[in-house]
């Protein structure tokens, strides 16, 4: 199976984990196609998502690690596993490539005709998205089977962004699901969809957040493994017309969000998420 | 010969240059003014440089809501005229306006919200004089005059009654009324109120729509549906079966209106573009007299359009100035109060659906308006809702607004009361999914 993986940044370290994951299962990938380091949407987005501390601490954490310890490296813990590479880590997409021999392409805009040119050199079977742009039709149809991405809500009860969270808030049990992108927001066919018990004991959305991204991880693995079995396949959404996207979520939502997670209150509902409330009739 | 068309257009032309003219030597004749001016046009020239949206803009609160409530409601105070009236606008360049009935009949309400969430008596008392004021102006019709009120405090002889005003000043007389407690008084703001409802459905046209001389530009608009609104109240304190019948009258013409896309039509202003304010009103309109006639189609009707808007305020982080039909591209500055009026209804569907999304969308709104809101400057600066963002911007160019404020502060007031609700619902009377399967 030729797998190409799509990355927001070369220092994403979900973009190296995933990449990192897949070659140690014995699916090295034909290429990362990634945003420039420097990508003004993706740094204004990090800023925005982790406040410009936490930022500059990954920033600087990547690019100069100096003597810091591992653990200080790496924001996400639950990657440690994935990234560890001999006596140190992978700091970059870049670092991966080099260690398992596989091209790494930078381009402004994952739509654009050069992506797309690298793309269809690299004739993948599969790419999978790990952050970047809003795919285009162009560049969704390259891959033969498609690209993929790991959602980390159950699909199709909550689309779009601030998942778990709104999970949380809409007593929607937490989950992941692989699914094939689409030209809508998380509409696209889905392959695998797990409830994710491992929220006991999160301490906070960040926590419950790269846990629910290392385990999408894993079944992105399963799910690349389970196309080239011919194991598993995709099943179109129910309900795709209904309007069941979610956005960022406001701090104060989050506070409320926290409180349940904390609280262990998993499966109260919290306010409808059914789409019905808009203008779905 | 010229076409009645042509001569509708060069008299709005005249106007128009007559308003810049004037504005323009309002500057003149207090020159103390170009500072603040100059300040204000480049604190904005420099925000919009600088300003990056990006997924996570406004996500976070960095000024509590009740010092921007306060701040805003201030600004309202001030701009309460010695005739108890509100001033319509604060211009950089002309200062405060005259009083205006209009927005002084839907500000009665805010006051009172303020007075009863903070026990503010200034806000109650401020309500008081408002509404006197406003019975002084009432038409031996029943109706109200349009327009600005004459600044001489005189009766104005060429006063024309106006079908939007006398609505918006219904909303303030039926809220004046509940709050009274001085039966006298209270009979008298009734009768008034009874009255301006009687002449509103007695000139209703067949189908509904208000057209005619006490009409703007003499033609029908389905924003008047914020008419409506005021009558189905008055209807819930007079009982009278009429106000109730030509609220839901006009609700039915609305609706007629109301396209696949979620657009409702029929704004009808000629010689201005379709304000995100006036889509505002039909939308609010039509929610607030369908709750309260208890109408589905209605709510129904102007959820679809709110989401619509919604989906845009998520997606690009700002909704447009204007829209052209069909929520189609219009012109990129921010129309704030139609900003505003946007969080009070998401606020409400949020009240009325349960949906969170609706919740979460009006927060972030709030954050982007209180960000707005100045903190420094002249009395009819500070607080004060911009027309347009940046202050150049076409709807209401150069001022700070009554009416941006009311609905600020509406929805500041919204927001405090919902999510206090939603987290104390939150605590104690949540149920779990098996309770409520159980209940089923």
């Amino acid at each position: 199976m030729r797998v190409a993986i799509l990355c927001s940044s070369p220092y994403s370290e979900t973009g190296c984990a995933v990449a990192a994951r897949l070659a140690q299962l014995g699916n090295v990938p034909v290429g990362a196609l990634t945003l420039p380091s420097w990508d003004r949407g993706t740094l204004l987005r990090k800023v925005g998502q982790w406040g410009l501390r936490d930022s500059l601490q990954y920033a600087v954490a990547k690019l100069s690690p100096g003597k810091s310890t591992i653990q200080k490296q790496i924001r996400n813990p639950y990657l440690a596993s994935a990234l560890r590479h001999g006596d140190g880590i992978f700091r970059s997409v870049t670092e991966v490539a080099r260690a398992y021999k596989f091209l790494v392409a930078t381009c402004s805009d994952q739509n654009s005709p050069r992506a797309v040119a690298q793309l269809k050199q690299w004739s993948p079977d599969l790419a999978i998205f790990t952050g970047g742009n809003i795919l285009r039709d162009q560049v969704l149809k390259v891959p033969r089977l498609g690209i993929l991405n790991a959602h980390l809500a159950l699909l199709p009860e909550i689309r779009g962004m601030s998942s778990p969270e709104w999970s949380l808030l809409c007593g929607v049990p937490l989950g992941i699901t692989i699914h094939f992108m689409d030209s809508g927001v998380d509409t696209g066919p889905i392959l695998l969809r797990r409830e994710f018990a491992g929220a006991d004991g999160c301490d906070s959305l960040a926590d419950l957040r790269n846990k629910m991204i290392a385990e999408g991880i894993e079944l992105i693995a399963e799910a690349v493994a389970g196309l080239d079995r011919g194991t598993v396949s995709a099943v179109p959404q129910a309900d795709r017309e209904k309007d069941r996207q979610f956005f960022v979520m406001h701090e104060h939502l989050k506070a409320v969000a926290t409180h349940r997670l904390q609280k262990g209150q998993l499966n109260l509902v919290g306010g409808r998420c059914d789409g019905s409330g808009g203008a779905n009739g | 010969m010229s076409s009645p068309e042509s001569r509708s257009s060069r008299n709005f032309m005249t106007t128009k240059t007559v308003r810049v003219l004037t504005e323009a030597a309002g500057l003149l004749r207090a020159p103390q003014r170009i500072l603040p001016l100059f300040s204000k046009l480049a604190s904005d020239e420099l925000r919009t440089t600088f300003e990056h949206r990006h997924l996570y803009s406004n996500v976070a609160s960095t000024i509590p809501t009740a010092d921007a409530l306060r701040s805003v409601v201030d600004w309202i105070f001030r701009a309460q005229r010695p005739d108890g009236g509100i001033a319509a606008y604060y211009s950089l360049l002309t200062g405060y306006s005259e009083s205006y009935p209009e927005v002084t009949g839907y500000i009665i309400p805010t006051l009172y919200d303020f007075g009863r969430l903070t026990g503010d008596l200034a806000a109650r008392h401020a309500a008081y004089l408002a509404t006197d004021w406003l019975l002084s102006l009432q038409m031996p019709s029943g109706a109200f005059p349009g327009g600005l009120h004459a600044s001489d405090g005189g009766p104005d002889n060429n006063a024309r009654p106006s079908v939007f005003n006398t609505g918006q000043i219904l909303q303030g007389l039926v809220r004046a009324h509940t709050e009274m407690e001085a039966k006298t008084r209270n009979a008298k703001i009734l009768k008034s109120a009874v009255a301006a409802g009687n002449w509103l459905a007695a000139i209703q046209q067949a189908d509904g729509s208000w057209t005619g001389p006490a009409a703007y530009q003499g033609t029908a608009h389905t924003y008047y549906s914020m008419v409506s609104w005021a009558l189905a109240r008055l209807a819930a304190e007079s009982g009278d079966p009429r106000h109730a019948a030509a609220a839901d009258r006009n609700i039915d013409w609305v609706l007629a209106h109301a396209q696949p896309s979620g657009w409702i039509d029929g704004i009808n202003l000629r010689g201005h573009p379709a304000y995100l304010h006036f889509i505002a009103y039909v939308i609010q309109g039509t929610l607030e007299c369908g709750i309260l006639r208890r109408r589905d189609d209605a709510i129904q009707a102007a959820a679809k359009a709110a989401w619509v808007l919604l989906r845009k305020f998520e997606t690009h982080k700002r909704l447009l100035g204007t829209y052209e039909p069909d929520f189609r591209g219009g012109q990129r500055f921010a129309c704030l109060t139609g900003n505003a009026q946007m969080s009070c209804i998401w606020l409400r569907l949020f009240e009325v659906t349960g949906d969170l999304r609706y919740l979460n969308a009006a927060l972030k709104m709030n954050e982007m308006l209180k960000q707005l809101l100045p903190t420094k400057g002249r009395r009819g600066v500070v607080g004060g809702v911009a027309g347009s963002y940046p202050i150049w911007g076409v709807y209401q160019p150069m001022r700070f607004i009554s009416w941006g404020c009311k609905f600020l502060a509406d929805a500041l007031m919204l927001e405090q009361r919902l999510t206090r609700e939603f987290e104390t619902k939150f605590e104690t009377k949540f149920i779990t999914k098996s309770e409520a399967s159980g209940c089923a």
